[in-house]
């Protein structure tokens, strides 16, 4: 099977945005698995296995409308924690909370054997194909972890130098007629 | 061991850097996010590979806390060195910027203090020569 070293994101799909008024436009995300919206909705809700694909950490479920958890913004060059209160979790269909002022909602749909996930989130909208191509990256892993066959958390700058991203993030940049951040 | 990162905390990361780079003249150097997270930063024009000045988010309210402070009492969220602070002053003004001090002699230098528009004051500081 696939290893750490080998794996190369496909193209860039199943990703629009909406464009709104401000800073913040929205993001939206389809990504189908091949498991049941359980086990999906577990991997979205539990500090364990956030901690294996997910672009932060948490230090308590997020699967429980009210509980106030902790994220923690992995690879960001200085300590970056903020807090959260979950505000829906309709186990196993949708799950809604707030990531550092970017609201985030899931929902999992039955697709055949497995679920068709969705991602509205907000976002920079200098930074929205950059997002795109990070979750890309982070379902891919995801998918993997799922299937018992692990490549490891891949989030943060070292993600960036990765030869994938950068393909990715032009991909979504043109898909979506933005600009690439230059530095 | 090197110095090569400082920061300062700004109300507005956007405005921050039309700030620091088309009214004060410095670079950008890196920009990228994460989720919410943005890690922005802006170096001098002259000195590209010089240390790097952070404009963090103050969206925590420690950080809101202390920058209002510092404000409130008049003191620098960091400082600039110049060879030529009378016409830094006068370039940096006509480009819209409000002064809170013009070039000012003080004991070894001349000084001059501004708002950098996203909730602190900059100093400019210009060394005497002897």
């Amino acid at each position: 099977m696939s290893s750490h070293a080998e794996y190369m994101p496909g193209p860039a799909s199943g990703a629009q945005m909406r464009r709104k008024e401000g800073e913040n436009w929205t993001l939206i995300l389809v990504r189908e698995l091949h498991h049941s919206p359980e086990r999906v909705w577990l991997a979205l809700t539990d500090p364990v296995h956030l901690r294996e694909w997910a672009p932060f950490d948490a230090d308590g479920n997020l699967g429980t409308v009210g509980n106030t958890v902790k994220l923690t913004t992995v690879g960001a060059p200085k300590p970056h924690v903020t807090e959260t209160t979950v505000t829906r979790a309709d186990a196993p269909k949708a799950l809604e909370y707030n990531w550092g002022g970017n609201d985030m909602r899931w929902e999992l749909e039955p697709f055949g054997d497995g679920t068709r996930l969705t991602l509205w989130t907000s976002i920079n909208r200098h930074f929205i194909a950059m997002g795109a191509a990070g979750w890309h990256i982070c379902f891919d892993v995801l998918d993997h972890l799922l299937a018992d066959d692990p490549i490891g958390r891949r989030v943060g700058p070292e993600t960036m130098k990765f030869p994938g991203f950068q393909r990715l993030h032009a991909e979504y940049a043109k898909q979506f007629g933005v600009q690439m951040p230059k530095w | 061991m090197k110095i090569k990162l400082t920061s300062v905390y700004v109300d507005d990361q956007d405005k921050a850097l039309r700030f620091y780079t088309d009214i004060l003249g410095f670079a950008k150097r890196a920009d990228f996010s994460q989720g919410p997270y943005r890690w922005l930063t802006v170096a001098s024009s002259e000195e590209p590979d010089g240390t790097q000045l952070q404009l963090a988010l103050n969206n925590n309210p420690a950080a809101k806390t202390y920058q209002q402070a510092m404000f409130q009492q008049n003191q620098p969220a960091a400082m600039f060195f110049t060879d030529d602070v009378k016409g830094d002053y006068e370039r940096i003004k006509a480009r819209g910027a409000e002064f809170t001090m013009p070039p000012t002699a003080v004991t070894g230098s001349t000084i001059a203090m501004l708002k950098d528009s996203c909730g602190n004051l900059i100093q400019l500081t210009q060394l005497a020569r002897w």
